[in-house]
């Protein structure tokens, strides 16, 4: 492993808050709160009251972000929420 | 009907409901309507499905076609919703990438419960290491449903409700067709009703233990 010190130029680049993305749920009139609340549970592992909290913001507010991080990262999330049916997009953080 | 309930102790766990014949004959047919609308094969005709499911590359060619931009139909629309509405690129390499996979899937969920409901018997079981693929399965063929109902929001979703209370007798819940303005839309709405339904029941059971759990963090705190 190399000792150098990490350039700080290389670190910027990597938390330029343009590389950081964000994977968003939005609210629609079909999917049930308790079926959102577990898809929160298992594929993000959060418990059950903070899964409710996400789960209620999507339904009052009408979104919410569930993840952050790479783009690549985020189409996986968004791919996941794809196949339960629910409704998500990716778009750089800040936007 | 009857919603999802545990099966009794002493086997392996399973969510059972209970239909009646044409109960199942209508599920039956939406499911298989929905993999067709997904670029499925007709469900029933499994010399061609065990063909296809054994050339992974020809499963993953399968929607590739339709991969290439956002679905025409506003309901496959809404089960491969647009990725990134703000970018275009991001969304066509997004759909490029993920739809097929996405598709498969989604055809593979529905002809499980195609066949479940093909089998003999008022009871529709579904194993426990099933229960939220089947959730996710019945999710997309409401949100199906809910495109042809044009129920874009919780409003529309409400009217719809009311529009269908009119239609059946205060008192009795007979169902009265003079007082139903379009018939069909009613119809289709009592079918995405009972579908909600089965699904909020399957969803008990899936989260059967969570209470539990629950109660036992917040002694905790």
């Amino acid at each position: 492993m190399s000792t150098q010190p990490l350039n700080a130029s290389d670190v910027d680049v990597a938390t330029r808050t343009d590389d950081v993305w964000v994977t968003l749920v939005w609210n629609d009139p079909v999917n049930l709160m308790s079926y959102v609340t577990h898809v929160f549970q298992s594929y993000f592992g959060w418990n059950r009251v903070e899964a409710e909290r996400r789960m209620r913001e999507v339904h009052e507010l009408g979104k919410t972000v569930v993840s952050s991080g790479a783009r690549e990262h985020m189409e996986v999330d968004v791919q996941a929420m794809h196949s339960y049916g629910l409704w998500a997009t990716l778009r750089r953080s800040g936007e | 009907m009857r919603g999802f309930q545990e099966s009794p102790a002493g086997g392996p766990s399973a969510a059972i409901a209970e239909l009646d014949p044409e109960e199942r004959a209508v599920i039956a047919r939406v499911v298989a309507d929905v993999g067709l609308l997904l670029g499925g094969e007709p469900f029933g005709m499994e010399i061609d499905v065990a063909d296809v499911d054994d050339d992974p590359l020809f499963r993953h060619f399968r929607g590739f076609e339709s991969a290439l931009t956002d679905p025409d139909d506003p309901a496959v629309l809404r089960i491969l919703p647009n990725a990134a509405p703000d970018d275009r690129d991001v969304a066509d390499e997004f759909r490029r990438f993920t739809e097929p996979e996405l598709r498969s899937l989604k055809v593979d969920r529905l002809r499980t419960i195609w066949k479940a409901l093909n089998e003999d018997g008022p009871e529709w079981i579904i194993p426990a290491a099933d229960a939220m693929s089947t959730a996710a399965a019945l999710t997309d063929i409401r949100l199906v449903l809910a495109s042809r109902l044009d129920m874009e929001t919780d409003d529309d979703a409400a009217a719809l409700y009311a529009e269908i209370d009119r239609a059946h007798d205060t008192v009795t819940g007979r169902y009265l067709a003079d007082n139903a303005q379009n018939p069909e839309r009613v119809w289709l709405g009592m079918l995405y009703q009972a579908l909600t339904w089965l699904q909020e029941s399957l969803m008990s059971y899936v989260m059967r233990d969570d209470v539990m759990r629950d109660d036992v963090m917040r002694d905790d705190v």
